[in-house]
């Protein structure tokens, strides 16, 4: 299980990276608590490492490729969002996103009427987020430029 | 009883009685869309109910919470897709019904079983919760320490492929419940970034668990197609349905009790339910051939099975802090946010809130009947949302569920980061709930522990304190017990799966 191998030594070193940063405390009392999860985790990562190493697992379904180009493409475009939204409001940075997700990722799709639809659809989802928050529940979303 | 009936015109008030509708349509939907999970749905309303009066705030969640499960039976029957785990048995006789151009009829049979079985299990509910809560009561510090831990490994042997990792991802959410200031002493703790100097909330860790994994996971599915069944509206079919539905006795019989005894099992969950009360209505049918191949039967006790376990998953819920599925971690979130904290104070401080919500589960049960019967002509467009269109829209309500909380984007920040590691974590076979559980429990078992401490030290000392006592025995047992009971399943699971390879 080459998966569970590389897991459970990025656990290891990280939990070795937090017990170690235990000692830079305040108070050492405050440190009581997570000390005992952390020596549990270490405990529950190191039979990982053994399983890893010495069971051997029966050979599993592997999936197909993974996407990453589409994975980075909205883990941006979701960063992007958030910048936007305090800049630009809630509202106009949601419609925004809307489209532009839409569009970007189906861009194998899009053609001029499947565009025209997606900004509907975008429209009125804003739109009944409008409504629901700021008529309804009367809630504070991030204001921008224009709300 | 007679609490539960004094509150109950409570939950018939014009915003209860709107809201639960609204709530049940809205599970129903969102439990029927392919690719979203009910915990997922469940856990993007929170934030909202965070606006309104408890009262009404959860029985918007539990409304949602009895839907979802009905409504994941409509992907299920239609599409062969599962809306949910608890709808696993119902697509083995539901969906092969669709494909004889009985789409209708298998729904008709999904909803009616669904309020048979979750009539009986609010029932179960009613009865069972307030003597739970009195012996919850007897509970100091170490066994609320051990039952704290107990929730935890329960949920990690059943959520994930692996008990070692469900326990990683328990302890993990331990410790991120630990980010922040100490309860006690007020001193910081893994605070590395000013994003993290208030702690972790619940609200943020929930969305960001549940819902931007499977963004994510959304992302990646986009062009596989979907092979979906010509789906023919039947006319005049549910009177006949009714009808027959109601003379299966046997098999909702089965289904009824048996989804009410895997409920009050903490972390059981109605997947379990329904697949036991599958295999018993097969066994006990005069028919059992004909499971498999569209019998009604096999869609009446599994449905019953899995919505009569919703009621009793709420029993150590509400009187533990034990969920008894996911979707309940996740309610526990909510009561948290409303400042009510599960145990014997539920039902005496916060009695008005606790039995309203009680009375609107029962009525859920109903709506969730009635909606789904209407809705169920119109269930195969809820399957044609395009992937891209969940895609924006959830992302844009996790953002601003997480924001509205406490207008921070400090939160939205945590929010995304936890939701990324997860969806990493899910590639090596790590699951959200035990992380969820982890969080929400974590200052439960580190109060009680500390208190216990304090305690053990000027008496008993901390051995004695913690691992003696008929009540704290129990509970240990039950950890090993529970641990045990995954680790043999587990052998069995890599046994078989040596055996289909070899």
């Amino acid at each position: 299980m080459k998966k569970d191998l590389i897991v459970s030594l990025v656990l290891l070193a990280g939990i070795i990276s937090l017990y170690l940063s235990l000692g830079a405390m305040d108070d050492p009392r405050a440190a009581n608590f997570p000390k005992v999860i952390i020596i549990i985790m270490g405990i529950l990562s190191a039979l990982l490492l053994l399983q890893s190493l010495f069971l051997k697992q029966p050979k599993s379904f592997q999936g197909a490729g993974f996407p990453f180009g589409r994975f980075l493409i909205c883990f941006f475009m979701i960063i992007v969002y958030f910048i936007l939204m305090e800049t630009l409001g809630f509202y106009l940075s949601a419609f925004l996103f809307f489209v532009l997700v839409t569009c970007i990722l189906g861009s194998s799709e899009l053609t001029a009427r499947t565009a025209v639809m997606r900004v509907i659809v975008g429209f009125v989802f804003t739109g009944i987020l409008f409504l629901l928050f700021n008529v309804l529940l009367a809630v504070q979303t991030p204001k921008g430029l224009l709300m | 009883m007679a609490e539960f009936l004094h509150y109950f015109p409570q939950a018939l008030t014009f915003t209860n009685l709107l809201t639960l509708i609204l709530g049940v349509i809205g599970g129903l939907v969102l439990g029927a869309t392919p690719g979203l999970s009910p915990t997922m749905a469940v856990a993007l309303l929170v934030p909202f109910t965070f606006h309104m009066d408890p009262a009404t705030g959860l029985i918007l969640l539990g409304a949602v919470y009895t839907a979802t499960v009905a409504g994941g039976a409509i992907s299920a029957i239609l599409i062969n897709i599962p809306g949910a785990p608890a709808n696993i048995a119902t697509l083995l006789d539901g969906h092969p019904m669709a494909l004889q151009g009985k789409s209708q009829t298998a729904l008709y049979y999904c909803f009616i079983s669904s309020l048979v079985g979750g009539l009986f299990g609010m029932l179960v509910m009613i009865l069972f919760t307030p003597p739970l809560a009195k012996i919850a009561l007897k509970f100091g510090p170490s066994e609320m320490f051990w039952i704290a831990i107990f929730g935890i490994s329960v949920m990690a042997g059943l959520s994930s492929g692996s008990i070692l990792k469900g326990l990683l991802g328990g302890m993990f959410g331990l410790l991120i419940s630990t980010i922040g200031y100490s309860p006690l002493l007020g001193s910081p703790r893994f605070v590395y970034h000013d994003v993290l100097t208030g702690g972790v909330a619940i609200v943020p860790a929930l969305i960001g668990l549940f819902a931007i994994p499977q963004v994510f996971a959304l992302v990646e599915s986009l062009g596989s197609k979907l092979e979906r069944p010509n789906f023919e509206p039947e006319k005049g079919i549910l009177f006949k349905t009714i009808a027959d539905n109601l003379k299966m006795v046997k098999s909702l019989s089965i289904g009824s009790i048996v989804g009410s005894i895997i409920g009050i099992i903490p972390g059981a969950g109605g997947q379990v339910a329904g697949l036991i009360a599958y295999d018993q209505a097969k066994k006990f049918s005069k028919n059992p051939e004909s499971f498999g191949t569209g019998n009604p039967e096999g869609v009446a006790a599994a449905e019953s099975a899995n919505n009569a376990m919703v009621g009793p998953s709420l029993i150590p819920l509400l009187t533990l802090s034990i969920p008894g599925s996911p979707t309940a971690a996740v309610l526990l979130g909510g009561l948290l946010i409303h400042g009510l904290f599960p145990g014997p104070d539920l039902f005496i401080s916060n009695a008005s809130i606790t039995y309203t919500f009680i009375a609107s589960l029962v009525l859920a049960q109903i709506a969730m009947c009635v909606f789904g019967i209407i809705l169920s002509r119109y269930s195969y467009m809820v399957m044609s949302v395009p992937n891209l269109f969940m895609i924006a829209a959830v992302t844009i309500l996790a953002v601003y569920g997480t924001y509205s909380v406490q207008n921070s984007f400090d939160d939205v920040i945590v929010m995304f980061t936890l939701g990324t590691l997860m969806y990493i974590g899910r590639k090596f076979g790590f699951s959200p709930a035990p992380v969820v559980l982890g969080i929400i429990l974590g200052p439960i078992a580190e109060d009680n522990f500390l208190k216990g401490k304090l305690i053990a030290d000027t008496d008993v000392g901390v051995f004695s304190y913690f691992f003696t006592g008929s009540m704290n025995l129990i509970i240990i047992l039950l950890c090993v017990g529970s641990i045990g009971y995954s680790i043999y399943g587990e052998i069995r699971a890599y046994r078989k799966a040596k055996e289909a390879t070899a």
